[in-house]
C-alpha cells in the first residue's frame, strides 16, 4: 500500500526523528514534570489568584478608568504583532478619544482636567523612557451606556492605537473583569476539576496548551523535508511520469505525514493518561477525555501546519515554508501578550490555556474554539487541494516553483 | 492500435527562447536514435514526449493518444531521465516496488514483476543493496527496470550510457535492444557508438531543429565521397585541424593518419577517399547543414 510506503519513508528520515524527540522532550519537561502530583483542596487564608467575573459593569468601569489614566499620561501599552510598544497619540487622535470618554462617562475636556488635578501623579520607568501615570479615582459610567456600544467604542480606540492594545474587544473580559478569588471560589474551582471536568478535562486542556506550541511549528520541518525530498534526490521526474494521479499522490503523502506526526502526540497523550490514572487512583475520572479533546484541539493544528508547509514548498523552492510558518507561529504566540488562559480567538493557531483551572475562562471562548478548529480543519483540506493543483501544474511543465532564495532567487541581492 | 509516435510541426519555448522549431517525426516500433550535440534539444523533445513539458504548438500522438491526455500517456510510457537517481536509503527491490506502486500496479503483481525485472537487468543478487551502494552501471540498469515496471508501449531513455565503462555500456545497449523487440524505444544520445550499435532509424538534431532523419545506412550513403584519409606530417596538424573537419587521428612515427570530412578532395598529399563510418557521416551531416564542427585551434 502506497500509504504504508510513504509512512516508512517519513519514519526513516532524520527530520522526523528530531521532530519526535522535540515533541516528547517538550511533553516531558513541560507537562509531565508539572503534573507529577495530584491537586489538593485549597487551604484557608491562602492566595487564590484571580478569576474572571464577566460582569459588564465591572468591565466598563475598569476599562474606562484605565483609559482615562492612559489618556492623562498620553501613553498606552500595546502589543502590535506581539511586540511591546508604547504608543503616544497625536492631538487629533486625543480629541477623538476625548469624544469617546465623554460618551462613556459624560466628562468633557474640563472634567478630565479636574480628574487630572485630583489624581495622584507618579512616574513609571520603562527601559530608557519614563512615563507619567495617574492614579485616577473611580469614574462612573453613564447610565445610558450599553455594553454593545461600549465594545464598539473600545474597538475604535484599539484601531486608533494601532491594534494590540488592552482595549481590544477580544481582551476586554480578560483584562477588566478579573476579581480576586475567595476561598469559596477556589474551593468551587477545585470541585469543578472533579465534578465538571472529571479531572481529565483540565489535564487535557493543559496538555493541549503545551503540545500545541510545538505542533504550531515543528510539523513544517517534516512536511518540507518530505515534499522537497523528490527534488533534492532528483526523483521528481521519475515520480511525475508515473500513472498515479496528483490527487492520490499528494493526499496519500499528506495523510502519511499527519498520521506519522500524530504518533508521538498520541504516545504523549497515553503517557499523560497513565500518569493521571496513577495520581488520581480511586477518583471518578473520565479517561476518554484525555484523548478526545487533544484530538479535536491538536489534529486541526497539525493538519493546517502540514498542509501549508506542503503548499508553500510546492509553490516556492527551498525552505520558504519554514520561514513563513515560523513568522506565523511567532506572531501567533507573541500576540497573546501575557494572556495564557482562555486565549482563543477565531483564528488563533496556537490556542492557550496554561492552567488546570479557570474552566469558566475557557468556556467563554468555547464558540471561538469550535469555530477555530473547524476552520483550520477546512483550511487544511483546502490547502491540500491547492497543493494537488500546483503539483499537477508542475508535473505537466506548466509551472515551475518560484525561487526566492539562492542562485537566481527573486530575493537574492545582486552584487 | 498502431505502435507509433507522430510528431507534427512541434514548437516549444522556454520563456522567449525557442527550444524546438517545427519538429516533424514519425517513430515506429523498435529502436529509434536521437543524435545530437549537447544542447541540441534532444532532452527537451524527450521530456515533451514524456508529458513533462508542454509544447507551444503542433501535434503529438503516442499510439494514437494525444499528448495532452497526460494520464494516458504516463500509463503507456516508461521514462529514464538523463540523471537517474533514486532515494539513496531505499533498497533496490524496495525502490522498484515503490515506483511500481506509483504506477498503479497491484501489490499481488508487483512482487513478481520486481523479481523478474531485477533478474532481467542482472540485479537480482543486489536486490537487498541500498541504491546508494550500487555502481553507476547498476543504477542505470535499475533505471531501465523502473521504466519497464508497468510494461509500457513506449520507452524513452535520455543519454543512458554517459559515464559508463565500455563493458557496462555494451551490456546496457544489449538490454535496450532486447526490450525494443516489443515496444517503441527512443534513445537520445550524443555518443555515435550507441546509435551505431543499436538503432536502425535515427534523427539528428541541432539547435532545436531536426537536421536529418532516415536509416543509418542512408546516413552513411549520404556522406559517401566526402570522407578521406591522408598521411600527414605531425607539424601540419594544427593547420589541418583549422581547415578541415578531422574525425580521427592515428599517430605513427613521424606521420599521422588523419580522417577528414570534406566537401571536395582535400589539398593534401596521399589523400584518398575512405569508406564512411557513422561518426564521420554524422559530422558530415552537421557540416552540410551549416553547423560549425571544426575543432582547430585559432
Amino acid at each position: 500500500m502506497l500509504f504504508g510506503k510513504e509512512c516508512r519513508k517519513i519514519i526513516r528520515s532524520l527530520t522526523y526523528i528530531i521532530y519526535c524527540f522535540i515533541v516528547v522532550l517538550f511533553f516531558i519537561t513541560q507537562y509531565f514534570s508539572d503534573c507529577n502530583e495530584r491537586e489538593y483542596p485549597p487551604v484557608k487564608n491562602g492566595d487564590y489568584g484571580y478569576k474572571i467575573s464577566e460582569d459588564h459593569d465591572l468591565i466598563m468601569g475598569s476599562a474606562v478608568n484605565s483609559l482615562i489614566s492612559d489618556y492623562l499620561g498620553n501613553s498606552y501599552v500595546c502589543y502590535p504583532l506581539g511586540f511591546y510598544k508604547m504608543v503616544h497619540l497625536k492631538k487629533s487622535d486625543r480629541t477623538t478619544l476625548e469624544g469617546y470618554i465623554k460618551e462613556i462617562t459624560g466628562l468633557d475636556k474640563d472634567g478630565l482636567e479636574d480628574v487630572k488635578n485630583n489624581s495622584q501623579k507618579y512616574y513609571l520607568s520603562s527601559g530608557l523612557s519614563e512615563n507619567v501615570e495617574y492614579d485616577v479615582p473611580e469614574i462612573p459610567v453613564a447610565t445610558t451606556m450599553t455594553y454593545d456600544r461600549f465594545t464598539e467604542i473600545m474597538g475604535d480606540i484599539d484601531d486608533i492605537l494601532g491594534g494590540g492594545s488592552e482595549y481590544a474587544v477580544d481582551r476586554l473580559v480578560h483584562n477588566f473583569s478579573q476579581v480576586p478569588m475567595t476561598y469559596e471560589d477556589a474551593q468551587a474551582e477545585y470541585e469543578e476539576l472533579f465534578e465538571k471536568d472529571r479531572i481529565s478535562g483540565s489535564y487535557a486542556r493543559l496538555f493541549c496548551d503545551y503540545i500545541g506550541i510545538v505542533i504550531g511549528i515543528m510539523p513544517v520541518f517534516v512536511a518540507v523535508a518530505l515534499v522537497s525530498a523528490d527534488r533534492r534526490r532528483k526523483v521528481s521526474e521519475l515520480v511525475y511520469t508515473r500513472k498515479i494521479s496528483s490527487f492520490r499522490l499528494v493526499f496519500t503523502r499528506y495523510a502519511a505525514l499527519v498520521t506519522t506526526m500524530f504518533i508521538p502526540v498520541l504516545l504523549s497523550m497515553t503517557a499523560a493518561a497513565l500518569q493521571l490514572m496513577k495520581n488520581y487512583s480511586g477518583e471518578n475520572y473520565n479517561l476518554s477525555g484525555m484523548f478526545t479533546l487533544p484530538v479535536f484541539w491538536l489534529l486541526p493544528e497539525l493538519m493546517i501546519v502540514t498542509a501549508a508547509g506542503m503548499l508553500i514548498t510546492e509553490m516556492f523552492s527551498g525552505g520558504t515554508a519554514i520561514i513563513v510558518q515560523f513568522a506565523w507561529w511567532f506572531y501567533d504566540v507573541l500576540s497573546s501578550g501575557m494572556v495564557l488562559e482562555g486565549r482563543i480567538g477565531k483564528f488563533t493557531l496556537v490556542c492557550r490555556h496554561n492552567t488546570l483551572y479557570q474552566r469558566t475562562s475557557f468556556l467563554l471562548s468555547r464558540d471561538n474554539f469550535v469555530f477555530n478548529r473547524l476552520f483550520y480543519l477546512a483550511a487544511a483540506i483546502v490547502a491540500a487541494v491547492l497543493t494537488v493543483l500546483v503539483y499537477e501544474l508542475k508535473r505537466g511543465g506548466k509551472f515551475n516553483a518560484i525561487r526566492l532564495f539562492g542562485q537566481g532567487g527573486l530575493l537574492r541581492r545582486k552584487a | 492500435m498502431e505502435k507509433k509516435i507522430e510528431i507534427k510541426k512541434v514548437n516549444k519555448f522556454y520563456g522567449r527562447k525557442q527550444a524546438l522549431f517545427d519538429i516533424n517525426l514519425t517513430i515506429g516500433q523498435g529502436m529509434f536514435g536521437l543524435l545530437g550535440r549537447n544542447g541540441a534539444g534532444k532532452t527537451t523533445l524527450m521530456k515533451t514526449l514524456a508529458a513533462l513539458h508542454t509544447k507551444k504548438s503542433g501535434e503529438i500522438t503516442v499510439c494514437g493518444v494525444p499528448i495532452e491526455k497526460a494520464r494516458e500517456i504516463r500509463a503507456m510510457t516508461g521514462y529514464l531521465p538523463q540523471e537517474f537517481s533514486m532515494y539513496p536509503s531505499m533498497k533496490t527491490d524496495e525502490a522498484l516496488d515503490y515506483l511500481g506502486a506509483l504506477s498503479g500496479i497491484p501489490k499481488s503483481e508487483r512482487a513478481k514483476k520486481v523479481t523478474s525485472l531485477l533478474r532481467r537487468v542482472n540485479l537480482i543478487e543486489h536486490r537487498h543493496k541500498k541504491v546508494k551502494e550500487l555502481s553507476g552501471g547498476m543504477k542505470r540498469r535499475l533505471g531501465i527496470a523502473q521504466a519497464l515496471i508497468h510494461d509500457p508501449q513506449v520507452l524513452i531513455v535520455d543519454e543512458p550510457t554517459a559515464g559508463l565503462d565500455p563493458e557496462e555500456r555494451i551490456r546496457f545497449r544489449n538490454l535496450l535492444c532486447e526490450v525494443a523487440e516489443e515496444r517503441i524505444v527512443i534513445l537520445s544520445t550524443h555518443i555515435v557508438g550507441d546509435i551505431e550499435a543499436t538503432c536502425e532509424q535515427i534523427a539528428i538534431m541541432d539547435e532545436g531543429r531536426v537536421l536529418w532523419r532516415g536509416t543509418v545506412t542512408q546516413l552513411l550513403e549520404n556522406s559517401r565521397g566526402h570522407i578521406y584519409t591522408a598521411n600527414v606530417e605531425k607539424r601540419f596538424m594544427p593547420q589541418i585541424k583549422k581547415e578541415y573537419i578531422v574525425t580521427g587521428m592515428l599517430a605513427q612515427n613521424d606521420y599521422t593518419t588523419v580522417r577528414i570530412v570534406s566537401d571536395s578532395e582535400p589539398d593534401l598529399p596521399n589523400a584518398v577517399l575512405a569508406e564512411p563510418d557513422l561518426e564521420a557521416a554524422y559530422m558530415y551531416c552537421l557540416h552540410s547543414s551549416g553547423c560549425d564542427v571544426r575543432g582547430g585551434e585559432e
